[in-house]
């Protein structure tokens, strides 16, 4: 087979998955419930940092990024929501199927399903974190007014994609469990009680120090401060990302693998 | 009236016993009772029965957010709603049937994952569990389960209402604690001034907290019932 011809089928695939995000209105309400939640904590802590330490110079950018774990759910949303409405069963006047069943009619190839979705799921997510982060950077500094300390520039990129990655990644773990499980429950369920203070992982991380290497606290120094994060000697920002990565792969494989021989 | 509500609330108990999702939240629920609360007991040593509650329930609440949310919004997507509404049409009586069905289901996961919960913590300490506290845990973890109810009317669908309910629930409060005092008055840490043993100094004491909590309900039901009664099925 030439390249054009396995590469169109994907092609095709990928603007069917955009298509299909865009014109969900839960997708553009996350979007738009994580922009506008990532904002109004960056505003609430710079008013908060301003009253009780105006002399402080605190860093805009630390109060950019703290704000950053709002945005885990937003990706994990994005994660569960491009695959749940495949398994939904449609009203009985739409033919009581589901979309699934559908897609796999238009698209028979069902890795590049689940690769079509992947792609659309990360190019959304930074596009989500490239407006968010650049408008909540923005608006830090005016917020501290007199409080604000110096800018990093430097390391203020890196930190960037660094919050993209993790986002991206965290999506698309989710992704991967919601094939999994069939329906958005069970992933919902389980990243939000994990992503809230109340962690699974954080909890583990106390009795094991091999906790560590569990996806979301892997990835954890990819955008926030050693000092910020609860657990000891977390892993370095390189190779914690790759560990990341590499659960994310490892469970999208398998999520590949489970989609193809299983029954739609 | 009195009959035919009985035989509202009947058929939608039916309902969510016939649905595996509701059977496996209330399995679940329980199960993460008695694992949490073995977590609790080895983590700290001398840990009571309250502070068990104070550990588990957060995690608890999950739970019945989630049985809330299936009372309403398991007729969405495979369209039982219109049958529903073609064999009661009166709306009133369906919502009060569906809000007792769910009353029943909650208390009696509450029930069940509080009960396994202290009988777990009992093999570690002799120590007797504080009923007023273990009923403001189960009180909590039945009212906060209406918030799901309450929001997966007017939003119709399984993922937006949960993800409403648990960021009100679940998110919001440890977000916005170290931002400011207000987020006491959630209703995550409103109601759980009726569980913990030792009252942080900012918390609500446990009446207004519980006060608080009903408000929360009463607010979101409100225009949630409103627009259930008039809208278009």
């Amino acid at each position: 087979m030439s390249r054009g011809r396995a590469g169109a089928p994907l092609r095709g695939a990928v603007g069917g998955e955009f298509l299909k995000a865009a014109s969900l209105p839960a997708t553009w309400a996350t979007l738009g419930l994580t922009f506008l939640g990532t904002l109004g904590v960056v505003l609430m802590s710079a008013r908060r940092e301003a009253r009780l330490d105006p002399g402080a110079g605190a860093s805009p950018a630390d109060l950019a990024f703290d704000a950053a774990p709002l945005g885990v759910v937003g990706a994990v949303v994005l994660g569960v929501l491009a695959v749940s409405g495949e398994y939904r069963t449609n009203s009985p006047g739409a033919g009581g199927g589901r979309q699934l069943t559908t897609t796999l009619v238009a698209v028979p190839r069902r890795s590049a399903v689940l690769a079509a979705k992947a792609v659309v799921l990360v190019a959304l997510v930074a596009a989500g974190a490239a407006v968010t982060l650049a408008a909540s950077l923005t608006l830090a500094r005016p917020a501290l007014g007199d409080a604000a300390g110096a800018h990093e520039p430097g390391a203020l990129v890196g930190r960037a994609v660094g919050v993209a990655l993790y986002w991206a990644l965290m999506a698309l773990l989710a992704l991967a469990v919601t094939v999994l499980a069939r329906g958005p429950v069970l992933p919902l369920v389980w990243f939000l009680v994990n992503g809230s203070v109340v962690s699974f992982s954080a909890l583990l991380a106390k009795v094991t120090p091999v906790a560590r290497l569990l996806p979301d606290l892997a990835g954890l120094r990819l955008f926030a401060d050693a000092s910020s994060i609860a657990v000891d000697d977390p892993l370095a920002p390189l190779p914690g990302g790759l560990v990341m990565a590499a659960w994310a792969a490892a469970l999208l494989g398998v999520a590949a693998f489970v989609l193809h021989r299983r029954d739609a | 009236m009195r009959r035919a509500l009985v035989d509202v609330t009947a058929a939608e108990l039916i309902k969510l016993r016939s649905l595996p999702l509701v059977l496996a939240t209330a399995l679940g629920t329980v199960l993460a009772a008695v694992a949490l609360t073995v977590a609790t007991t080895a983590t700290a040593a001398s840990a009571g029965s309250g502070q068990v509650l104070a550990e588990a329930v957060p995690f608890l609440q999950v739970g019945t957010v989630l049985l809330g949310v299936l009372t309403v919004a398991a007729d969405y997507p495979a369209g039982h709603a219109r049958p529903a509404l073609v064999a009661v049409p009166d709306r009133r009586a369906l919502l009060l049937g569906k809000g007792l069905a769910y009353l029943a289901a909650a208390s009696l996961t509450g029930a069940a994952a509080l009960g396994a919960s202290l009988a777990t913590a009992s093999f570690g300490s002799d120590a007797a569990p504080d009923a007023l506290l273990v009923l403001g845990a189960g009180g909590h973890l039945v009212l906060v389960g209406l918030l799901g109810l309450a929001v997966a009317l007017p939003l119709r669908s399984l993922v937006p209402a949960l993800v409403t309910a648990l960021g009100l629930v679940l998110l919001a409060p440890p977000l916005l604690a170290p931002l400011t005092g207000h987020a006491r008055l959630l209703p995550g840490p409103a109601g759980g001034a009726l569980y913990h043993p030792h009252r942080p100094e900012a918390a609500l004491p446990p009446g207004t907290g519980a006060l608080v909590l009903l408000g929360w309900i009463a607010l979101i039901t409100a225009p949630a019932v409103a627009g259930f009664l008039r809208r278009d099925a």
